[in-house]
């Protein structure tokens, strides 16, 4: 989201003024030194050093020791860790091929409504609900026995009893469904959007563009860096997600929702930090390599 | 009004599409609407009605009975949850303060002086040192960070020694306290960014003249940017606030005691004992079936997790509520006041 000024005159460039250049002084430095300090600490230096701890045995107790590449392998030969990555790839793949684009069609749309109306959709649409208790409601909804999903199923469809977050076929569908059902506009679509000149549309519609040509040739385009970065971050984000999953499921049924972050988490829950840090730097590869495709095809785009 | 034509409104089939658009959108408005409806309804609902079909769109008897039973949860079902709920709630109070406290201060003043006080060579690594983070996937750094909130500075499970002695260095150990979940979220590489995309869009003018007049950058900072960046300030603080209030996976590494656990963690316990899939081994299922059948005897069922789940939602509720003017202004840009 872009957080405009627009309370502020925006007024040209101010003519030199005599020495009033920001003054290079290093009390500068105190404005940023706090920062620092925390982003050192807790942000690259762990980021770091995990890969050096995957090669360790990094044991509870006793001395750290370099094992070379011994994590890595007994994690090859545990057959949990490729489910692990099939079920954490296959839910990125349809947690974005299902939802990423209906934000920004809804964000289009949205912007078709006369502003006192969309003013009440927006507040309405982003009350929020916290993400951990909406685990709780969608739980709910999705009990076998009594869940409204099960009495749509069975009562109003007169389909046999399902098994919804029980079925290890389906479960990935059903994880992903309350977001297809809870559309909405993305916030920084809207931004975007509303950054284009109405002028385009005009003169779009003397050449005879129709509503879906419209979308097609102008609003797209216009969001396109917005949308390659919010793709980027939903990679990123959906193949690390982990808290709705395992408010939901735990894993189960059988480890067939069971994430590679998931799976990391039950390896450190046992005490095996080596083993854990190794699979951490596994997905973190896996990203990585899939982000340097992304940017390689999007390559215009990023500018960060 | 972009895509529809601006002539010929009256057209039948324009007429229809209008029609089916705003259905649509309204559609979506009332689905994010049904939750808090079913939850509130759900939390007044008896407690054997809350567990059968159909679903009923207002209670036989309406009952408070749950909001009772959740407030004396400690009472009523101490297997599963040994605090009182004020307990939890108090915690994630002090984390989410805690964190909001700690790093809106450092993030918004590292912001600004990379958007206006550092410039030259410098500025352009620095401005990747601190947002570089964001497009690396961090769970990497997470066992690392827990094994440095053990051990700081040291990111391993046991300090090593001094060398030539017995002695272990001397560390800091902040695990299974409030500081493990608040110092770790000190600097926020993403507040950073909406930090400096609104004072870069200040004009250097403003600063220069209070240069001129003698200020000294803190005191330029603190009487005319701050009061100028409530709106962005408003934004992060609602996004901080969101996010620490429902930090999860983070909380359930490094906090262990109960007493401080967080309000997050005790909805994941109470989860445990009424979610049964995710139980890969039967013994545990087994466990969570009579600690179900345990609340239910108590009459705490699904109406029960409704409130919890409620009481988890109110704190982000109210803070949307107050903020309201300031989020939806957030993304208000120029062609459209």
């Amino acid at each position: 989201m872009t957080v405009s000024t627009d309370s502020m005159v925006q007024t040209s460039p101010a003519p030199p003024l005599a020495d009033v250049s920001p003054r290079r002084r290093w009390t500068n430095w105190l404005f940023v030194l706090p920062a620092i300090l925390f982003q050192f600490f807790w942000g690259w230096y762990p980021m770091v050093v995990a890969i050096f701890l995957s090669l360790t045995n990094a044991p509870i107790r006793g001395q750290v020791t370099f094992r070379g590449f011994e994590n890595y392998l007994r994690l090859s030969a545990d057959p949990l860790v490729p489910m692990a990555f099939r079920v954490t790839l296959l839910y990125g793949f349809l947690s974005i091929a299902l939802t990423f684009f209906i934000p920004i069609l809804v964000a289009i749309l949205l912007m078709e409504m006369p502003p006192k109306t969309m003013r009440i959709m927006m507040i309405l649409w982003y009350l929020p609900l916290s993400g951990i208790a909406s685990t709780l409601f969608w739980q709910y909804l999705y009990n076998e026995q009594f869940g409204i999903f099960q009495w749509i199923a069975t009562a109003v469809l007169g389909l046999p009893r399902q098994a919804f977050l029980s079925s290890e076929r389906w479960v990935l569908f059903w994880l992903i469904v309350p977001g297809i059902l809870m559309y909405g506009p993305g916030l920084y679509y809207i931004a975007g959007l509303q950054s284009i000149p109405k002028s385009y549309y005009e003169a779009a519609e003397i050449e005879g563009a129709g509503f879906w040509r419209k979308i097609w040739t102008i609003s797209l385009p216009r969001l396109r860096p917005i949308i390659s970065m919010t793709l980027l971050f939903s990679i990123i984000g959906t193949l690390q997600e982990f808290t709705w999953i395992d408010l939901m499921t735990r894993g189960g049924p059988n480890g067939a929702s069971r994430t590679v972050v998931m799976y990391m988490f039950t390896l450190l829950d046992n005490g095996r930090y080596g083993d854990a840090t190794a699979l951490a730097v596994m997905l973190f590869a896996l990203i990585m390599f899939l982000v340097l495709i992304y940017r390689a095809t999007f390559k215009s785009d990023l500018d960060v | 009004m972009s895509l529809f034509p601006a002539v010929g409104r009256k057209d039948f089939r324009l007429r229809v599409s209008w029609f089916a658009l705003q259905a649509f959108l309204w559609f979506g408005v009332f689905m994010h609407l049904v939750p808090f409806y079913i939850m509130m309804v759900t939390s007044i609902t008896p407690a054997d009605e809350a567990m059968s079909m159909p679903p009923k769109l207002w209670p036989s008897h309406p009952t408070l009975a749950a909001w009772n039973l959740v407030f004396r949860i400690s009472d009523v079902a101490k297997s599963v949850l040994s605090q009182p709920l004020s307990r939890y709630f108090l915690n994630s109070l002090i984390m989410t303060f805690g964190t909001m406290f700690l790093s809106i201060p450092v993030t918004s003043l590292a912001a600004y002086a990379s958007s206006k006080l550092i410039k030259g060579r410098v500025a352009k690594p620095l401005f990747i040192f601190f947002v570089g983070t964001l497009m690396l996937p961090g769970i990497v750094s997470l066992i690392p960070s827990f094994l440095l909130t053990r051990n700081f500075p040291f990111p391993l499970p046991v300090a090593p020694n001094i060398p030539g002695t017995d002695i272990p260095f001397p560390t800091l150990r902040i695990w299974n306290t409030y500081w493990a979940v608040i110092l770790p979220a000190g600097f926020s590489a993403g507040n950073f960014l909406l930090f400096k995309g609104y004072f870069d869009s200040i004009p250097d003018s403003i600063i220069n003249a209070a240069r001129v007049d003698g200020g000294s950058e803190f005191n330029i900072f603190r009487r005319i940017i701050l009061p100028m960046s409530i709106p962005v300030y408003a934004v992060v603080a609602y996004f901080e606030f969101g996010g620490a209030w429902e930090s999860y996976l983070w909380p359930l590494v490094v906090i262990q005691d109960s007493k401080i656990a967080p309000l997050t963690l005790a909805i994941r316990r109470i989860s445990d004992a009424f979610v049964a899939t995710g139980t890969t081994n039967p013994q545990s299922a087994l466990g969570a079936f009579a600690q179900m059948a345990d609340l239910i005897a108590q009459g705490l069922s699904w109406n029960g997790l409704m409130v919890l789940g409620l009481l988890q939602a109110l704190p982000v509720f109210i803070f949307f509520i107050i903020a309201r003017e300031y989020l939806l202004k957030g993304v208000k840009i120029q062609g459209l006041k």
